[in-house]
């Protein structure tokens, strides 16, 4: 694996990195579309957007997965015959953005089929020559985590000898209405597992790894995708099941699949939104899945800085615990001050801590009752 | 086990439902009509009221293949029952319904905006709790979502898997109307869906230069129904009668594919 991003706290992977280490906030007053008649207003909004090499046409979520990929590129050329190279993104938004100008008058037919969620990835298969399979998984916040199960699956049945995989979506007046009208987003800071948590705020990005097989995997690398898994709740489309069902189910078929056990897992990277039901229940799924274990593992949410990047962040977060492995510290959990009673395991607070792990696992949750897990290996331990 | 089999279909087209509804020719019996639509499911409880025409489709899509496979409810509940969900476009509606509402209470509405509202519902009403997976795409990518089921199935990740493909377009026919290579055939809105259980014969997906013969037989008699085509095309070869190993083909946006499945 190698990988590429731009994030509210950095517009490259190394500037991403620096971001978390350092603990910065990308929560800004969003300025990009109108916000005075929404209960909030703020968000990880990126501000300056780095034109492409060459600058590509095409929706702001196209630019935003053209900037990853542009930085994913320069640390690692895609070296396989175009026809081998697919691409898989995940997204819980797309294109929607498009929707809203398709429907102004004069709106064109361009932008209406920019509304569909797979114009994106296709823009991206496009720009990057890629002409293997390209799909979009929409599994909501978890499609970041979902997408790059499916890339490992693309890999290991031989559909394709690399993949373009990862995540992206943007901060859009659609989705900041949607979230207001939930009254899911926090007026104040945002604390994942935090005692005075009160929700959310959303932000954009996107995240892009290259993944080879291991046989066929060349120069420097981040890690490996260990395990993965996916699993539905059937319990409600907006709230995670109360007993954290299938995030449990997630986690124990992931780690199956990467042959792990809890004494093995040195790391885990919590989906920790703060909004109060998904710590709690994300808590309690990992004490009862890692067992005595749960409360020696470091853990951390990186949602706080960021902000909830949805079908970006479980990419992002893969990413960043590799990262954290190469690097030998693990960013600690932005806006957690007074830790709530009720989720009590080791999340890194307050500074970011030497540590090197091995074997990371990460967390994520969506609309829908979509949850995923993935099991990852950094390369520097 | 490589491979997967087809235990079972669900089939709702604007024609009706099943096979016997479909006519001869599509094109001819939309009598000019661009779209041809299907009506909103009559499905009991509180909880629906909300739902959206789409994630009602996508139940009585999963009730319609019971009903086909002589199956109940209890025996596909549960964490050992896969839901790989496909479409291209059934999120517009919602989306489109969304915008328009402005500020005003339709924005509660925001969660069926999603893709995963429709087998959100699914697995809420079937009580599936087992592997997840959709995916956004037109007929290719139903083929890839019947890869991805397979391969659920072969690494034991499932012990059966519901590919679940929903259609509509009645409420976006401006914007559809836009698109050129849509005129001259009618979009016909669909929900369709096919059981899977492990099959020792592999399932394989590749490049394909050419429609298969599936493929041309589903969009003469269905219209053009996006991602549910190739499951149209799998419910045709199953009311044709034991065939044993077909070749479904699909394409979308410029990439077509094909894959051996056993229909029965």
């Amino acid at each position: 694996m190698a990988a590429g991003a731009v994030t509210p706290i950095g517009g490259d992977l190394d500037a991403f990195w620096s971001g978390l280490v350092t603990g910065s906030d990308g929560i800004t007053r969003i300025e990009r579309f109108p916000v005075d008649d929404l209960r909030v207003g703020r968000g990880g909004e990126i501000k300056k957007l780095r034109a492409g090499r060459p600058p590509g046409p095409g929706c702001r979520a196209s630019q935003l997965l053209f900037a990853a990929a542009d930085d994913l590129v320069a640390r690692a050329p895609l070296d396989a015959p175009a026809g081998r190279v697919a691409v898989v993104v995940g997204t819980a938004l797309g294109g929607v953005e498009e929707l809203e100008a398709a429907l102004e008058p004069g709106g064109t037919l361009r932008q209406a089929a920019g509304a569909l969620y797979d114009a994106p990835a296709h823009a991206l298969a496009r720009r990057l020559g890629a002409r293997g399979p390209v799909l979009t998984v929409s599994t909501a916040c978890a499609s970041g985590a979902t997408a790059l199960g499916v890339a490992a699956d693309l890999l290991r049945e031989g559909a394709a000898d690399r993949v373009v995989a990862g995540g992206y979506d943007v901060l859009c007046r659609f989705v900041m209405r949607g979230f207001d009208a939930l009254r899911s987003l926090t007026r104040e800071r945002v604390r994942p597992f935090d005692r005075r948590r009160s929700g959310l705020l959303l932000g954009e990005g996107a995240g892009l790894v290259l993944m080879a097989r291991e046989a066929d995997a060349r120069g420097p690398r981040l890690g490996r995708l260990l395990g993965h898994a996916s699993a539905s709740d059937g319990s409600h489309l907006t709230a995670p099941a109360p007993d954290g069902r299938g995030l449990e189910f997630a986690v124990r078929a992931a780690m199956d699949e990467a042959g792990v056990a809890a004494s093995d897992v040195d790391f885990v990277s919590a989906h920790g939104t703060a909004t109060p039901l998904n710590d709690r229940v994300e808590t309690e799924v990992l004490r009862r899945v890692l067992g005595p274990r749960a409360t020696a593992i470091p853990m951390n949410s990186i949602k706080g800085g960021l902000g909830h990047t949805m079908g970006a962040a479980a990419t992002l977060e893969a990413i960043m615990c590799l990262l954290a492995s190469r690097e030998g510290v693990v960013p600690h959990t932005v806006g957690l001050e007074e830790r709530d009673p009720s989720c009590d395991l080791d999340y890194v607070a307050a500074a970011p801590r030497v540590a090197r792990p091995r074997v990371s696992l990460s967390t994520s949750l969506g609309f829908g009752g979509c949850n995923a897990a993935l099991v990852l290996e950094g390369a520097g331990a | 086990m490589r491979g997967a089999a087809v235990t079972g279909v669900g089939l709702l087209t604007g024609w009706g439902e099943g096979v016997a509804a479909l006519p001869a020719d599509a094109r001819a019996s939309a009598g000019g009509r661009r779209i041809v639509t299907l009506a909103r499911p009559a499905l009991a409880g509180e909880r629906f009221r909300r739902a959206t025409r789409e994630c009602l489709l996508g139940v009585a899509a999963v009730e319609a293949l019971l009903r086909d496979a002589g199956l109940a409810r209890a025996d596909v509940g549960g964490s050992d029952t896969a839901l790989v969900y496909v479409t291209a476009a059934a999120y517009g509606a919602s989306n489109l319904d969304f915008v328009r509402a402005g500020g005003k209470p339709g924005a509660l509405h925001f969660p069926y905006t999603a893709p995963s509202a429709v087998p959100g519902e699914v697995a809420i009403e079937f009580g599936l709790t087992g592997a997840y997976t959709i995916l956004i795409g037109g007929a290719a990518a139903t083929l890839d979502a019947l890869r991805q089921a397979t391969r659920l199935l072969a690494g034991g990740r499932c012990r059966r898997a519901l590919v679940l493909a929903v259609e509509t377009f009645a409420e976006c026919e401006a914007l559809w109307t836009r698109a050129r290579w849509l005129a001259g055939r009618p979009l016909v809105e669909s929900a369709a869906c096919a059981l899977l259980v492990p099959a020792d014969a592999d399932t394989p997906l590749s490049p394909a230069p050419e429609r298969s013969a599936l493929e041309t037989l589903a969009r003469a008699r269905a219209g053009e129904t996006l991602a549910c085509a190739p499951l149209v095309g799998l419910a045709l070869a199953r009311a044709a009668g034991p065939a044993g190993a077909v070749t479904l083909s699909g394409e979308w946006r410029g990439r077509r594919a094909a894959l051996a499945i056993q229909a029965h």
